[in-house]
C-alpha cells in the first residue's frame, strides 16, 4: 500500500503541475463565466440556464482532463522509460497502475472541486441563494470521470495514447446512452438483438444513471435510491476494469 | 569462446546461464533471437564491464536481468534478496520533467519503504555525492543531460544496494562529468559493491573493471579478467575489443 500511495502522491504532484492543467481549467473558468451572459439573454431563465450551462462546462473540460492525462499516463512512462526505472525496483504492476489511478483521482478531484466551487460561487451570485444541488451534481460527474479514466488507462495498456483517448471519449458518449441501449432489449422478438443489447448495456458503463443535472435545474427531485445503486455499480466497474488492466499489463514487457 | 579465468574463491554475485531470447515485431510476428545463450558470472565485489558493439543484446541482458522482459530461455541467479538490494541506471535515462531531483530521489527512497528521516539523509548524501546539492529544488525538466544522468545514477544507489547495475552511465557526459561518474564507480568498489555496467567507453572499462565480458550477436564470445585481456593486446583494450568482435 505504501508503493501504491507513493506512486500516486507523485502522480498528482506530476500532473497538477502540467501547464496543459492549467490552461484547460482556465478556459473551463472562462465557459462558466461566460455563461453568465447567456443566462442574461435567457427569458425567466437565467438560474437554471447558469446551471445548466456551468455542469455541460465543468463536466466537458472534466472529461478532456481525465481522457487525455490518463491516456499518457502509462503510455509516458513506457515511451519514455521511466517504466524501468520503477520496475527495476521492488515495484509490482498493479502497484502502479493503481497508484496511477489514485494520483489521477486526487488531481481531478481537486480540478473538479476548484470547478465546482466557482460555479457554486458564481451561481449564488445570479440566484441569491446557494444551490445544494450543485455539489452533489458535480461529485457525481466526479464519479462518471472516474469511470472514464479507468477504462482509458485500460484502453492505454494495449493502444496508443491518442487512440486510448479517442476509445475513452467513445465510452463517455456511449455511457450518456446507456439506458437508450437497454430500452432496445423490449424491441422486437430477435434474440440476437436482444442479446447484444444486453451485452452493450453490461459492457458500457451506464454513466447517465447518476446524471442529476435535470434535478438541478429543478425538474424533479433524483431517485436517491437509484443514484445510490447505480454509483455502487460504478466503483465496482472502475475495480473491474482496473484489475483487468493490471492483468494485462503485468504481460507486459518493456 | 569463452575464457574464464579465475577470479577468487569470492560468492556469485549474478549467473546467467543459457539465456535465450526471441521477440516476435512486426505485421507477421516476425521472430528474431535478441539472445542466443548468453553466459555470464559476476562475483561479489566485481566492477564487471559489459561490452559489445550495438545490438549485441547487453541492455536486453540487464533487462531479463531485472525481470523488465521474460526470457525464451535460460536462467538468472541473483544472489541478493528481491530487487530491494539492487540499483539499476537505464541508458539515457529520462524522469519526471515536472518533479525536483530531490522530489524524485525521496519518491525512489518511498519505493524502498525507507523511513521518512533515513530518506532525508540519505537523499541529502546522494545529492552531494554527485554533485547536484545546488540543483536538488530545481525540476528535472530544466536539468542537463549531464545532471539527468548523474540523477540517474543517484536513484540507481538510494536503496544502498548490493549489485548496482549501470547501462551506459557515461554517455552523454562531459570529461568532468566523466570523471564523477568514475569516482562513485570507484567509491562502490571500494565500499565492497558488484557493479555491472555497460560502455562503449573502452579507456573508462580498462581503467575501472576487474572483469569483462564481450558480447556480440546475441552471445557472449569472450569474458575473463581485464588484466588478461590487456595482456593478450600489449595494453591495448580497443585492439583486443576489435579483434575478438571481428572473430
Amino acid at each position: 500500500m505504501r508503493r501504491v500511495l507513493a506512486i500516486a502522491g507523485n502522480t498528482f504532484r506530476e500532473t497538477i503541475r502540467d501547464r496543459v492543467l492549467a490552461v484547460i481549467v482556465l478556459f473551463a473558468l472562462s465557459m462558466i463565466v461566460a455563461s453568465l451572459w447567456l443566462a442574461s439573454i435567457s427569458l425567466g431563465q437565467q438560474g437554471r440556464m447558469m446551471k445548466d450551462f456551468g455542469l455541460v462546462a465543468v463536466s466537458l473540460f472534466g472529461l478532456i482532463v481525465a481522457v487525455f492525462v490518463a491516456a499518457s499516463l502509462v503510455h509516458k512512462e513506457v515511451e519514455k522509460r521511466t517504466v524501468f526505472v520503477l520496475f527495476s525496483k521492488p515495484v509490482g504492476r498493479t502497484q502502479f497502475i493503481w497508484g496511477k489511478f489514485l494520483g489521477l483521482a486526487a488531481t481531478m478531484l481537486a480540478v473538479m472541486a476548484g470547478m465546482g466551487l466557482f460555479l457554486f460561487v458564481v451561481d449564488w451570485f445570479v440566484a441569491g441563494h446557494p444551490s445544494g444541488w450543485l455539489p452533489v451534481a458535480v461529485g457525481l460527474i466526479y464519479l462518471q470521470l472516474l469511470t472514464i479514466m479507468a477504462v482509458t488507462i485500460l484502453f492505454s495498456t494495449v493502444a496508443s495514447a491518442i487512440l486510448a483517448s479517442v476509445l475513452g471519449i467513445c465510452v463517455f458518449v456511449a455511457g450518456q446512452l446507456s439506458h437508450n441501449v437497454l430500452s432496445l432489449t423490449g424491441l422486437g422478438h430477435g434474440a440476437v438483438l436482444r442479446g447484444l443489447s444486453w451485452v452493450v448495456f453490461v459492457l458500457v458503463p451506464n454513466l447517465s444513471a447518476v446524471d442529476i443535472k435535470a434535478s438541478v435545474v429543478g425538474e424533479g427531485a433524483p431517485d436517491w435510491s437509484q443514484v445510490g445503486l447505480w454509483g455502487g455499480y460504478l466503483a465496482a466497474y472502475i475495480v473491474a476494469v482496473l484489475v483487468l488492466a493490471s492483468v494485462i499489463f503485468r504481460r507486459k514487457e518493456f | 569462446m569463452t575464457n574464464v579465468t579465475d577470479h577468487g574463491d569470492r560468492p556469485v554475485a549474478l549467473k546467467v546461464a543459457g539465456l535465450r531470447k526471441t521477440v516476435h515485431s512486426g505485421f507477421r510476428r516476425r521472430s528474431r533471437e535478441i539472445l542466443r545463450g548468453v553466459d555470464l558470472e559476476v562475483r561479489e565485489g566485481d566492477v564487471f564491464g559489459l561490452l559489445g558493439p550495438n545490438g549485441a543484446g547487453k541492455t536486453t541482458t540487464v533487462k531479463v536481468v531485472l525481470g523488465l522482459m521474460r526470457p525464451t530461455a535460460g536462467t538468472v541467479e541473483l544472489n541478493v534478496e528481491g530487487l530491494g538490494e539492487v540499483g539499476y541506471m537505464p541508458e539515457n535515462p529520462y524522469f519526471y520533467d515536472y518533479l525536483t531531483g530531490r522530489e524524485f530521489l525521496l519518491f525512489c527512497a518511498r519505493l524502498f519503504a525507507i523511513e521518512a528521516h533515513e530518506r532525508r539523509r540519505r537523499v541529502d548524501g546522494l545529492l552531494s555525492d554527485v554533485g547536484l546539492e545546488a540543483a536538488g529544488g530545481t525540476q528535472l525538466r530544466k536539468y542537463s543531460k549531464g545532471m539527468l544522468q548523474r540523477i540517474g545514477i543517484a536513484q540507481a544507489l538510494v536503496n544502498d544496494p548490493k549489485l548496482v547495475l549501470l547501462d551506459e552511465p557515461m554517455t552523454g557526459l562531459d570529461p568532468l562529468g566523466r570523471v564523477e561518474v568514475k569516482h562513485i564507480i570507484e567509491a562502490l568498489r571500494r565500499r565492497g559493491k558488484t557493479v555491472l555496467f555497460n560502455s562503449h567507453i573502452l579507456a573508462d572499462v580498462a581503467e575501472l573493471c576487474s572483469r569483462i565480458a564481450i558480447m556480440d550477436r546475441g552471445q557472449v564470445v569472450w569474458q575473463g579478467a581485464v588484466q588478461d585481456a590487456l595482456a593478450d593486446a600489449d595494453g591495448d583494450l580497443e585492439a583486443f575489443f576489435v579483434r575478438t568482435v571481428g572473430k
